[in-house]
This record gives structure tokens, C-alpha cells and sequence, in this order.
């Protein structure tokens, strides 16, 4: 190791707390971005697992709508094309003990032609019973000819405790079954923890798919033979069933997810950009400490290069270890978001189990990367000032400071650029959610920019006007404004991390008070009833026609609304069809965003209502087509308007239409309208009564299921304020090590002051009085960029991120929050000073050098 | 040969210039040892500082060995600095976080030479000071003659054809700044360098060939 690096290694390690602290602040950022990776990388993975798990080595699936496909065809099929492989599957999803499970029906016998070649042994052991039993033989047989005979992991039989050949009862749409365990497969288990594999006429059963198949899966050989087969099996599919590659389904539903993990991805990416703040505060309290080193290595000869390279090997250094740190750590707390955004992703998009803990090596890398040059970017600055102070300057302070100065001016002018820059960058891109990302960073550095310079002004024209009430407060506010180029840069990151705060919190309060004047109109029936079981538009969950008709006829029900919600496909992807029987008062709680006269007419008519954010996704609007593949082959729509949903992305259509579309006539949910007087509490019981063996229903009163949804709402947007608060964290540490070096800078000035007189217990208040100002400059300065950012958030980055457009709704809390945040960190940060100034020897402080 | 001829060079102080060195001329021989006297503000530093290429004169010109080094860059003014000056500060100016040895080394290793024959070259140097044996102690754990003797050292080490000393003796007792004047003096001259020292220390500037005051921004020899 040469003498130079030996000296920087040297240093670091002497200054352990120093080193801690810049370590702490990096790492944080890294093990942020590390986290959100971590969860949304695990929760994608085990989706494509279950879906792979079912799949397996099928090329192509043959799907229908919510009927599912008549089997017959298969037959015919399978005739027609000896050289595909092709294998029937029924599915839905199941509830054991209350916890979801996804059942699949398959054919033991097309199954087989499935386990050639030996690397799809796999599957095998997923679905085909034999392998997972002892005696395969006998297994096959219990398979077939068993009522009930289901098969499920090892691990998961032993959670329900589920014990071999025991017989247990599952739940599909509030209907109780019997099955009996006759297997536990204790082969590989990757996602497969939550499939219940049976006989598929078992599956057509308890489904209520009797002569019905969920699809039917095709393993085409490689080569163009094949391709021609499929092209022409394409061509002879009945109208309402279509063939897409099998990778199809888990890619349109992960990349329904896309807008969710980008909101997280951007805002882990904020904690990292306050996190440079940090570095930039350590690593100038180290070159502040090596001042006078410098000067002599410059005075014997060092290059500027020289001195450069010193402080950015150091602080790559610093990058490496952090970051690798901030791995170890993002891994870990990625296991605890895991929950989190499974859980979001179950509320939101698709059912999901996550068994193991995924990070792809590009998203370590990329963790990693990011880490090293958030360190070196930060350590430029400093690094710079380093190199470029002329030997003889070691250890002047006023040029440095007359420059901070000069600097904050022209920062000043570079703040309103960058906020028109992001005003700019909004208005020219319509549709981008990168770019709404990038207008929003440019908006908080804005921030960051116009602090110092406001920071001194305010300074100086308070210490004026103090200028004979108070002279120490006059010497505090004259020491904020003097040492600028410490002063200016902690209370920036302070005041970035406040604006972040307040645009967070007011986007997040805005969304949820919407959601609530929502849910409030939309929620308009006093009673919501529906069949339980995992999957909101599961077609296997209907209710009982005999349960609904007793319902209707409960003492008390004036009117209903009747829902079937299922999945259609379309040539743009899956959508969420609801299909509705709306009572009179149904009407108004469907809000259209436009053209609301013409569209219920239109709506009668066979015309589609069509989500807020599916029609941002897919660019529609009133008047426009939807083509939607109907029983009878795909169909235009026109689509009469857009309504607000913050709940789904789907299509309103009349259930009339639906039926007479696509040949169902179940019915998935009821909304009820008592008549006046009747309280809800009191008919619920008649209500069960009336479904009383039958079918075991969910009935929620209004207040009951929207206060379930706010409570969703605040479970989702859980991992956004961890997120905030991590970031504010990472700014007050970084506010200490910024402190901490414009202390070390004017110990001697408080040394002075002691030795005439001042009590260490009046240089701490001191010092307490100078952050305290310091944290109200920051809320100053970010209050105007946080309000921005929290419009920009509202209206740009909400729309594009989700399609749903949300109205502003500020309240004095939040912004009592900020003062909050802004004071306790600054009174924290001057803790540990006050602390040691109180305890350094004043001799020591005053000695000339 | 060291020459400087016509040199001025000025500070800004609030609102007005102040000329420190006004049209200062000097001629130093090779091996010659010169020592500058002068009055707290004369100028002392700032001529060091001109002579070594930290500062720039605001005119005239700085040859040393027949090159200008007030005309070169800054980065070849750091070249020049590294290869051919030694500094000697009154606060010794040396390198916490290293030890003694790699103190002395560092100058070789800024030029360049590094490894065993940097090693055997900055303990040779330190054997000479008579810290043979202190190789690997830290420098605050040195007195302040030895930390004076370690700057010697490093200031010699890699055979510079200059040695600019600041106040050697600025921050020892009386007996050991004599034993570092004799020392300084004999390696000095031993190595053929050229010495130009600053300082208040008139027993310091007596050791030397010639002593200069400087006074209102000029050379002129002392009475």
C-alpha cells in the first residue's frame, strides 16, 4: 500500500464514528432500492413459479372466457393433432382452513405424454399423483376413483396439519367439500406451496364446470412442422376461444404491476439521493480534518490529480463497503416488505404465496453501482475543494467561505432553472412516468439549490436586526451565515427531505380522502353481499340462483344491485368485465368523469363504461371501440364514458348484455337497498338465515366493507411512508455529520466565547438556538418545492403511474408534521455538538496554531 | 543558480491592494545558503511561496536553473516543485496517520520511487538525522526536535536541488534548534543544495553564506 493510501486508510479508521456515519447514511439508501428489489423481484418470481408450476412445460394454452372451453373440443382436438401434446386444466382458486390455495384439476393421463423428456420431471411430481405417493400404482388408482382425492406439498399439508389420508373440508364460494389428502409431495416445492392438485372431473365439480375446462395446454416440438399445426389449430378454434403462448398470462398480469413497483422504485431512489447528501457531509468533515495535510502534500509536490484521486479512492471506498452493506441489509428488510407488497399485490392484481427471497443479480449489481457512484458523486465536491486549495491556503477558511457565498448566489438562479426545467419537462411530456420522476427530482433539487442562499440572507438580515438586543444571538446567526459551505449544504438536505415529506404526505392524504368521497358515492347500497373465496373476479365465485333469490325476497330489501365480475380477454390483454343489474339508486353511484347524459342511454344500449385507468392505459375515450372476446368471438364495444375507480381497472357492461354475450347468467355479488328505516344490523341475520344451507355467504354493511377499503388504502401506501421516514432519517444523520464539521471549524470561535465567560450550558442553547434556526430555514425553503411536488405528485405522477386522477386536499396537520420533522432533526443534530462543545478544554480551543 | 529579478506581488486586503514584494531582485549561486530576515508581514512566506511555485509573482521573473518558473502552469509548477524543492516548516507540517519511516518516504514515492528501494532510501536518510531507531514510531510520539529532524529528513530524501526552511528553529527550545541548524547546514551543504531560510533567528542566520532583510517589498543585505 503506498504512504498516501496508508494515510487515507489511516485517517478513516480514527475516526470510527466518522466512518460509521457515512457507512450508516449509504448503506440506508442502498438497502432501500436493495429492499424494494428484494420484494417486488420475490413477489414477481413466485407468481411466474406458480404459474410455471401449473404450466409447466407447455408452450401454448387454449383459453376461454369465464365459461371456460367446452371439453369436447379437447377430444376433437386431440384427435386432429397427434403430434401436439395437449393436456386439459381446470382451475380456481379454494380456501382450506383460511388460507388460500389455488385447486387444479388435471388428466393423470394426458398429463403423461407431459413427462417427456425427463427434464419435465418436474411437473410430473406437481401434478401427477403417483410420484407422490408411496405406492404410485394404488395412487393412481385412489386418484381416480376417490371422491375428494386431492394431493398438496409436504410443507403446506403439515401448515394446515393436514395429515396423510385425513379428510379435511375446502371452501369454494361458501360451499363446503370434502377431500382427502392421498398424497404429500415432498419434491422440489418452488411454487408450488399453494396448489391443491386433484382429478380434473373432481376439479370440474366442486368448481361447477362440469363438461367445462379452464384451458387446455399444448406442448408444441420445436421446428416449423409444429408452428404450422398450431397456426392451423389457431384457425379452427369455435368463436370465444383463443391460443397465445403459455408465457402470455404471467406476463400481462406482471406488467399490470409495473406502475406499483416504479412508484417504489422511485421513491427508494430518493432516500439514495438524500443519502448523497450524507456522504457529501462526512466526506467534507474529513477533508476538513486533513486541511492542513493536504496543504503539505500539495506543498511537497502532490498534484492536484494527486489529491483528487486521494479523496475519491476514499470515498469509493466508503461506496463499496456501504453499499455491499446496504445489500446485506436491503436483503433483510426486503424480507419484511415482502408482506407488504405481497399484500398489496393480492389487494391489487394477482394471488400470490412468496416462499423465497429473490434478488437478481442485475438488481444487486445495479444496488451496488448505484451505491459507489451516489458516494463518488457526493464526494466530488469536497474532493474538488481539496485539490484546488492552494498549499499556502491549507488552512484558510474565508476564501472557501467567500466562494460558498458567490456560489449560493448563483444557486439562487440555478434553483428557478431547475424548477422551471421540471415545469418544463412536465409540460412536454404528456403520457412519460420517467420523465414525471424526473420533473419531480428536478423540484426537490430546486430545493436543495436556493437553501444556502436563502439560509444566508436570512442569517445576516436577523443578525442585523439583533444587532443590539443580542449580541451572542447575534454572533449565533453571524456563525450560520459565515460558515456557509457547511451551514448551507446540511440544512439542504434537511430541507430536501421536508419537501419530500410534505409532498408525500399530502399526495397520500389527498388519495385517501378521494378514495373516501369515492367510496362514499360509489358505495351507495346498504348492504353488500357476496360468496367468500380468494380472487375478486373468479368466475367459480357466484352465488347460489336459489341464495339469491331468497335474498331478494328477505323482509326489508327493497332493490338490489346484481354484479358478475370475471376476466375476458381482448386483443389488448385480460380485462375485468363487471357486469351489472343496477337498482334505480345504482345509477348515481357510478361517477362519470363525462358525457354523463348520453351514457347510461348508450350503456342500455350494449355500449361499455370503461375504468379511469384502463382508459389511460389504453388511451379510450367516450365514442371510441373496445373489442372484447365474447362467447361468440370477438366483438366491438363502443365505450359510452369513463367513470372513477380507484378499485380496478375494468369494464362496466349491462348484465343483460353480458348474459346474452356470453352465455352466463351467474351472479358474483349483490349490492341491497334496505327500505327506510330498516337497519342493516337488524336484517343481516335474516339475510344468513335466508342462505342457511345453502351456501355460506360474506355480507358486509356499507360502513363495515368501506372501512375494510380505507383500511387496504392505508396497508398499501404503509411501504410509502416507510420509505418517507427512512428518507427524513438518512437527512437528519447527515444534518449531524454536517454539524459536527462546522463545529470542528469553529471550536475556537466558541472556545473564545467560553473562556469569557459563556457556561458550556450557554454554548449548548447556543448551538441548539443556531440548528433550531437552521430547521426552520429548511421547512421555509421547502414548503413551497414540497406543496409543488405534492401537485405534482396529485395530478402528473399519480395519473400516469395509475390512470386515476385524484383531487388536492391539504390540511395544517401536515404541515405541522413538517414543522415537526424539521425542528426535531435539526435539535437532534445539534445534540452530540452542544454535548462536546460543552466538554472540549477551552485552552485546547483557543490555542493559536 | 536561483534568480529572481523585477518580482512584485500583491494581496487584496478589504477594498485595497497591498503590495507585499515590490520589484524584489535576488541571486542565490548552487550551494549557496541564504537566509532572510524580516519583519512579521514582510513578505517572507510569499517569497517562499513564489520561490517554490506555490504562488505566482504578479510580475518579474523566478529562474531557477535557468527556468521561469513563474511563467509554467500549475501543474508543471507542482512537477518542478516535487522534483527539485524540499520544505522545512516551523510546525513541522508532518503526517499524522503515518509513521515516521513513511513520512520520509513520502516525497520518494511522489517521484516515483517506491518499494524496497523507497524503504531503504528514507531509513538511510533517517539514519543520518540519528532515527535509525524510530523507524515505525507515530510522529506525535516523537519531541519536537525529532518531529524538526523527520521534516529535515523528508525535506532531503529525494535530493532536491532547493531547500526552503520556514522558521526551522521557530518552534524548538534554544539547544536543540542549535543541534538542528548544524544539522540542516551539514546535510545541506553535503547534498550541494541551495538553502534559502527564513526566519527571525539571528544565531539561525548566521550559520549561513549570506543574510538579507527584507524590508518595504525589497532584498537588501542586513547590516
Amino acid at each position: 500500500m503506498s504512504t498516501l493510501s496508508a494515510a487515507s486508510a489511516r485517517h478513516l479508521l480514527r475516526h470510527p464514528a466518522q466512518l460509521v456515519l457515512a457507512l450508516v447514511g449509504l448503506a440506508l439508501g442502498v438497502a432501500t432500492i436493495t429492499a424494494v428489489d428484494v420484494a417486488t423481484a420475490s413477489a414477481s418470481r413466485a407468481f411466474e413459479l406458480s404459474v410455471a408450476a401449473v404450466s409447466g412445460p407447455a408452450t401454448h394454452e387454449i383459453a376461454g372466457g369465464p365459461q371456460g372451453i367446452d371439453e369436447r373440443l379437447y377430444a376433437r382436438l386431440v384427435a386432429a393433432y397427434p403430434s401436439l401434446e395437449l393436456a386439459p386444466v381446470v382451475e380456481g382458486y379454494v380456501t382450506v382452513r383460511d388460507e388460500a390455495l389455488q385447486l387444479v384439476g388435471l388428466d393423470p393421463l394426458a398429463e403423461a405424454n407431459f413427462l417427456e423428456p425427463p427434464s419435465m420431471g418436474e411437473r410430473a411430481t406437481a401434478a401427477a399423483p403417483g410420484s407422490a405417493l408411496a405406492d404410485p400404482a394404488v395412487g393412481l388408482a385412489r386418484w381416480l376413483t376417490e371422491p375428494g382425492a386431492v394431493v398438496l406439498t409436504e410443507s403446506t399439508a403439515d401448515r394446515l396439519a393436514l395429515p396423510l389420508n385425513g379428510r379435511f373440508v375446502l371452501q369454494i364460494d361458501g360451499r363446503p367439500h370434502e377431500a382427502v389428502l392421498i398424497g404429500r409431495d415432498s419434491g422440489s416445492e418452488a411454487g408450488r406451496e399453494t396448489l391443491l392438485a386433484t382429478d380434473i372431473a373432481q376439479a370440474q365439480e366442486w368448481l361447477g364446470l362440469v363438461g367445462r375446462l379452464s384451458r387446455i395446454e399444448i406442448r408444441a416440438p420445436p421446428g416449423a412442422a409444429a408452428e404450422g399445426e398450431i397456426a392451423r389449430l389457431a384457425a379452427q378454434l369455435p368463436p370465444g376461444v383463443e391460443l397465445e403462448p403459455a408465457q402470455q398470462r404471467s406476463q400481462t398480469s406482471l406488467e399490470m404491476t409495473r406502475a406499483f413497483t416504479t412508484d417504489l422504485k422511485a421513491m427508494s431512489l430518493l432516500a439514495l439521493l438524500v443519502g448523497l447528501f450524507l456522504i457529501y457531509g462526512a466526506v467534507s468533515f474529513a477533508v476538513l480534518q486533513r486541511r492542513k495535510t493536504f496543504a503539505v502534500l500539495r506543498a511537497l509536490g502532490a498534484t492536484r490529480l494527486d489529491v483528487l484521486r486521494i479523496v475519491l479512492a476514499e470515498a469509493a471506498a466508503l461506496g463499496v463497503v456501504g453499499a455491499l452493506l446496504g445489500l446485506a441489509a436491503g436483503v433483510g428488510v426486503g424480507r419484511g416488505l415482502i408482506a407488504l407488497v405481497s399484500r398489496t399485490l393480492n389487494d391489487l392484481y394477482f394471488v400470490v404465496a412468496v416462499s423465497t427471497v429473490t434478488l437478481p443479480k442485475s438488481a444487486a449489481l445495479e444496488a451496488v453501482g448505484a451505491g459507489l457512484l451516489t458516494a463518488l458523486v457526493g464526494a466530488l465536491l469536497p474532493a474538488w475543494e481539496a485539490s484546488h486549495v492552494a498549499p499556502q491556503l491549507g488552512l484558510k477558511r474565508s476564501a472557501l467561505e467567500a466562494r460558498a457565498v458567490r456560489l449560493s448566489r448563483s444557486l439562487l438562479i440555478g434553483s428557478v432553472a431547475l424548477a422551471i426545467a421540471a415545469g418544463a419537462i412536465v409540460a412536454a411530456s404528456s403520457r412519460s412516468l420517467l420523465a414525471a420522476f424526473a420533473a419531480l427530482f428536478l423540484l426537490l433539487l430546486s430545493v436543495a439549490a436556493c437553501t444556502p442562499g436563502l439560509l444566508a440572507g436570512s442569517a445576516r438580515l436577523l443578525a442585523r436586526s439583533l444587532h443590539r438586543a443580542s449580541p451572542l444571538g447575534r454572533i449565533a446567526l453571524g456563525s450560520v451565515a459565515a460558515s456557509l459551505s457547511r451551514t448551507g449544504v446540511a440544512v439542504a438536505a434537511l430541507a430536501l427531505a421536508v419537501a419530500a415529506m410534505i409532498g408525500v404526505s399530502v399526495m397520500v392524504e389527498s388519495f385517501r380522502e378521494s378514495l373516501d368521497d369515492w367510496l362514499g358515492r360509489t358505495m351507495s347500497a346498504d348492504l353488500y353481499v357476496s360468496a367468500p373465496g380468494p380472487g375478486f373476479d373468479r368466475p367459480e365465485r357466484r352465488l347460489d340462483p336459489r341464495v339469491v333469490a331468497a335474498l331478494l325476497a328477505v323482509r326489508g330489501v327493497a332493490s338490489a344491485n346484481a354484479g358478475r365480475a370475471v376476466t375476458v380477454s381482448s386483443p389488448r390483454g385480460p380485462v375485468s368485465l363487471d357486469a351489472v343489474t343496477l337498482a334505480p339508486r345504482g345509477y348515481d353511484a357510478v361517477q362519470l368523469t363525462e358525457r354523463e347524459a348520453q351514457a347510461w342511454a348508450a350503456f342500455e344500449r350494449g355500449a361499455v363504461l370503461v375504468a379511469e385507468p384502463l382508459a389511460w392505459r389504453w388511451r379510450l375515450h367516450p365514442g371510441d371501440r373496445l373489442t372484447l372476446v365474447t362467447a361468440s368471438g370477438p366483438r366491438s364495444f363502443e365505450v359510452a364514458g369513463i367513470y372513477r375507480d380507484y378499485g380496478g381497472d375494468g369494464v362496466l357492461i349491462d348484465r343483460g348484455v353480458y348474459r346474452r354475450s356470453w352465455g352466463d347468467d351467474a351472479v358474483s355479488s349483490l349490492g341491497l337497498y334496505l327500505d327506510p328505516g330498516v337497519a342493516s344490523g337488524k336484517i343481516i341475520p335474516a339475510l344468513y338465515a335466508a342462505a342457511a344451507g345453502r351456501q355460506a355467504l360474506l355480507i358486509g354493511s356499507n360502513a363495515g366493507v368501506r372501512a375494510l377499503s380505507m383500511s387496504i388504502f392505508d396497508r398499501t401506501f404503509a411501504i410509502t411512508r416507510v420509505l418517507d421516514w427512512l428518507a427524513a432519517g438518512v437527512a437528519a444523520i447527515g444534518l449531524v455529520g454536517s454539524l459536527l464539521a462546522w463545529q470542528l471549524e469553529r471550536s475556537r470561535e466558541l472556545g473564545i466565547l467560553r473562556s469569557l465567560g459563556l457556561t458550556p450550558r450557554g454554548a449548548a442553547v447556543l448551538i441548539e438556538a443556531q440548528t433550531a434556526f437552521m430547521g426552520l430555514v429548511a421547512l421555509v425553503a421547502a414548503l413551497p418545492a414540497g406543496l409543488a411536488a405534492a401537485k405534482l405528485l396529485v395530478t402528473v405522477v399519480n395519473r400516469r403511474a395509475f390512470g386515476w386522477q385524484i383531487d388536492f386536499h391539504l390540511h395544517g396537520m401536515q404541515l405541522v408534521d413538517a414543522l415537526r420533522l424539521a425542528l426535531l432533526a435539526a435539535l437532534l443534530a445539534g445534540l452530540y455538538p452542544a454535548w462536546r462543545t460543552g466538554r472540549a478544554p477551552i485552552a485546547a480551543d483557543i490555542r493559536e496554531e | 543558480m536561483l534568480a529572481l529579478s523585477g518580482v512584485s506581488r500583491s494581496f487584496r486586503e478589504g477594498g485595497r491592494a497591498h503590495r507585499v514584494l515590490d520589484g524584489l531582485d535576488l541571486a542565490v549561486a548552487t550551494a549557496e545558503a541564504v537566509a532572510i530576515t524580516g519583519r512579521s508581514g514582510s513578505g517572507k512566506s510569499t517569497l517562499l511561496n513564489l520561490l517554490s511555485g506555490i504562488e505566482r509573482p504578479d510580475s518579474g521573473r523566478i529562474e531557477l536553473d535557468g527556468r521561469d518558473i513563474g511563467a509554467l502552469g500549475e501543474p508543471a509548477r507542482t512537477q518542478f516543485r516535487r522534483a527539485h524543492v524540499g520544505f522545512v516548516y516551523q510546525f513541522f507540517n508532518l503526517v499524522p496517520t503515518l509513521d515516521v519511516e513513511e513520512n520520509v518516504r513520502l516525497p520518494l514515492e511522489l517521484n516515483g520511487v517506491r518499494g524496497a528501494e523507497a524503504r531503504r532510501r528514507s531509513a538511510a536518510m533517517l539514519q543520518r538525522v540519528g532515527l535509525g531507531d524510530r523507524l515505525g514510531s507515530a510522529v506525535d510520539a516523537l519531541s519536537g526536535g525529532e518531529q524538526q529532524r523527520v521534516a529535515i529528513a523528508r525535506a532531503l530524501v529525494h535530493e532536491p536541488s532547493f531547500v526552503l526552511a520556514d522558521e526551522p528553529t521557530g518552534n524548538l527550545d534554544e539547544a536543540t534548534a542549535t543541534e538542528t541548524i548544524a544539522l540542516l547546514s551539514t546535510l545541506v551543504r553535503s547534498r550541494g543544495a541551495t538553502l534559502v531560510m527564513v526566519t527571525h533567528d539571528l544565531a539561525l542566520a548566521a550559520t549561513a553564506d549570506r543574510i538579507l532583510e527584507l524590508r518595504d517589498g525589497r532584498l537588501r543585505p542586513r547590516s
